[in-house]
């Protein structure tokens, strides 16, 4: 009879599929299972952090890719399930400073004690949440063959289409801080009290461009093929694009007095099967500096260690913020109170932008 | 022809075509040959759906609450129905003609046609919709030809728009709407133009007459189809469309992905769901009166 063949055929390879899930699971050598965000940003990694750790200890280093999103939503269906297969995954800052954050992930407290005292470590680069990967900044960026024109400097010049006339691009990614964010500081807002947003405010200042924006990005490719294509002169993407495309030889400049400075965290999954390799890989990377050069010679990105700063590139240097810019410009956002809002800016902001 | 003899001739033609396969087997065995179908619906669909319903009761209710509370996600329902009304409605006018033409056509022209609906059916939506990009884009194949026939000065906007949204939508669904329209036109005797032809009727009177309401079933079912297909698009209105085309599936990826308010996320799904559900209803509901569109489902 077709039906119950076929129904013993379906029975049979799941009972297959399940032995060779559970053996593959017991015979596996030693490994670690980390999440993150692919491509460029993965190979940069692999190649600085993960292949030196597994050519040092032996322990194999497995590379899943997602968007931060999906990482996230993906780790937290694990933990839920009880079926974590992961252990460890890279998240924004701010998601890592969220109650969410710390349901799905263990307490690192205990193991960033030595790395404390560390002198080239910022406290943020280890604590509970997990470590400091890099940091990158979403700022402003401009076209910089428009002769005869100065250079836009601040938001309020992303804002006066008269001196800086040209298309306008902000993110629309689900994660509207930063646009409101840059809106506020751009209507006279001082930086320190930029936080708590005030969102109505906020909107009232984006209303007064909206007829000018020609892009909204959702991915960073856009952003880049925008730019290329010459949708926008002015726009707010991230620095490790807009670095690709100066690399590529497109006329783009970039300014730190308009920009936001955000770090992407390595966070261990509650219940995660290979615990100790995990805390190991993470110790790799706050132990060596010299990865963290690697990695962010590549990528244009911040590294948690000043002692990776020092040994990077000349020309990688000059793309980074200084440390002036840093303290005078550089806004920290208020993650708690963003991750407290998100929900609500979220729903506004699908409002405000529809 | 009137009413009359035009509801005769389907239930005539129901009553060639209908109803002696399903009779063949015992009750028994049917249900032996569909049991692995319908475990395999139970275990993968029905069970994690009203789980998926249970989650958005949590907290009494509290999810649907605040769907309500904000305008904002009975307007983007509104638009999700719109668009993909307009999508289905454009899936039909354009799927037709082929449909026509692939059942009318001599082989190997028919397969041609086929061709050309079926290999972009196996492409993956993903690429598909980056290929609208290419072309619609600033610097894109269709501005550039544009500015070089001299219709246009500067770049027309044409990415990241409604249109944009709606044109890449229909090219993603034109198959779902060809397919079963062409599968109605195969099985209809070519006896019945030629009856009509002999008749007196020329061929448009005999298309409008004869092939056209014999074939409503498979537009029906094709119409449906793109409908509620298009109700669930995610990634092609995120490539091609702007902030002012958003969509259900877009509110629901937030809700599960960004935010992780999976109960809130539930209770979006299950307003979609109970949407679609009632509007394909409604819709055979609105069609029952005549019984020759009963096979619509």
């Amino acid at each position: 009879m077709p039906g119950t063949s076929a129904f013993t055929v379906a029975a049979g390879a799941a009972f297959v599929a399940v032995m060779l899930i559970a053996t593959s699971a017991a015979s596996a050598g030693e490994r670690v299972v980390i999440g993150s965000t692919g491509g460029a940003y993965d190979r940069a990694l692999k190649a600085a952090w993960f292949d030196p750790f597994t050519q040092k200890t032996g322990i194999e280093v497995v590379v899943v890719s997602g968007t931060n999103a999906e990482l996230r939503a993906k780790a937290s269906a694990m933990v839920k399930s009880e079926n974590v297969t992961w252990d460890l995954y890279l998240d924004g800052e701010i998601q890592a400073a969220s109650e969410a954050h710390k349901s799905v992930t263990d307490d690192l407290t205990e193991f960033c004690i030595p790395y404390k005292p560390r002198k080239d470590l910022p406290a943020n680069a280890c604590d509970a949440s997990g470590a400091l990967v890099q940091s990158t900044a979403t700022l402003l960026v401009y076209r910089a063959d428009a002769a005869g024109v100065e250079d836009p400097q601040t938001w309020t010049d992303m804002w006066d289409t008269k001196r800086f006339p040209g298309g306008r691009a902000f993110p629309n990614f689900d994660d509207p801080w930063r646009v409101l964010a840059a809106a506020l500081l751009a209507d006279g807002v001082e930086k320190d009290k930029l936080f708590p947003l005030d969102v109505e405010r906020a909107f009232r200042k984006l209303d007064e461009i909206r007829d000018s924006v020609t892009l909204w990005w959702k991915s960073g490719d856009q952003s880049v093929q925008g730019f290329r294509n010459g949708e926008y002169d002015l726009g707010q993407i991230w620095l490790t694009r807009a670095k690709a495309m100066a690399d590529e030889g497109l006329p783009i400049k970039w300014s730190y007095k308009a920009s936001f400075l955000v770090g992407d965290r390595v966070a261990l999954i509650r219940g995660a099967p290979n615990r100790e390799n995990a805390l190991k890989l993470i110790a790799y990377w706050l132990d060596n500096p010299a990865a963290q050069a690697k990695a962010c010679n590549a990528l244009s990105c911040t590294p948690p260690s000043s002692d990776a700063i020092a040994l990077m590139s000349e020309e990688a240097r000059g793309s980074m913020p200084t440390t002036a810019e840093i303290s005078q410009d550089l806004v920290v956002p208020d993650a708690a109170w963003i991750n407290a809002n998100a929900p609500t800016l979220l729903e506004q902001w699908n409002d405000w932008v529809r | 022809m009137n009413a009359v003899s035009r509801r005769s001739l389907s239930s005539w033609w129901l009553r060639l075509h209908h109803g002696r396969s399903a009779k063949s087997y015992p009750p028994a065995v049917s249900l032996l040959l569909v049991s692995p179908l319908m475990a395999l619906l139970i275990v993968g669909f029905l069970y994690p759906v009203a789980r998926l319903v249970q989650l958005s009761f949590t907290n009494g209710g509290e999810p649907y609450a605040r769907l309500v509370r904000s305008g904002l996600y009975v307007g983007v329902l509104t638009d999700t129905i719109l668009i993909s009304a307009t999508v289905a409605i454009l899936c039909l006018v354009l799927g037709y003609p082929v449909a026509l033409a692939m059942a009318r056509l001599r082989r190997p022209v028919a397969l041609l046609v086929a061709a050309c609906v079926f290999i972009p059916l196996w492409t993956s939506v993903l690429i598909r919709s980056y290929a609208w990009v290419v072309l619609l884009q600033r610097n894109g194949l269709v501005n550039d030809l544009l500015i070089t026939v001299g219709l246009i000065d500067m770049p027309l906007r044409l990415l990241y728009t409604h249109g944009a949204v709606i044109l890449a939508m229909t090219h993603v669904l034109l198959p779902f709407a060809i397919l079963p329209i062409q599968a109605t036109l195969r099985s209809l005797p070519a006896d019945l133009t030629r009856a009509a032809s002999n008749l007196g009727a020329t061929p448009v009177r005999a298309f409008l007459l004869v092939t056209l309401p014999l074939s409503l079933p498979g537009v029906f079912a094709g119409t449906l189809l793109c409908f509620v297909l298009a109700l669930g698009f995610y990634i092609t209105p995120a490539l091609v469309g702007g902030p002012n085309s958003m969509m259900m599936a877009t509110l629901i990826g937030q809700q599960t992905l960004v935010v992780l308010d999976w109960p809130f996320a539930a209770a979006l799904s299950t307003l979609l769901l109970t949407v679609s559900l009632v509007l394909v209803a409604v819709f055979r509901r609105a069609l029952a009166y005549n019984k020759g569109f009963s096979s619509v489902h």
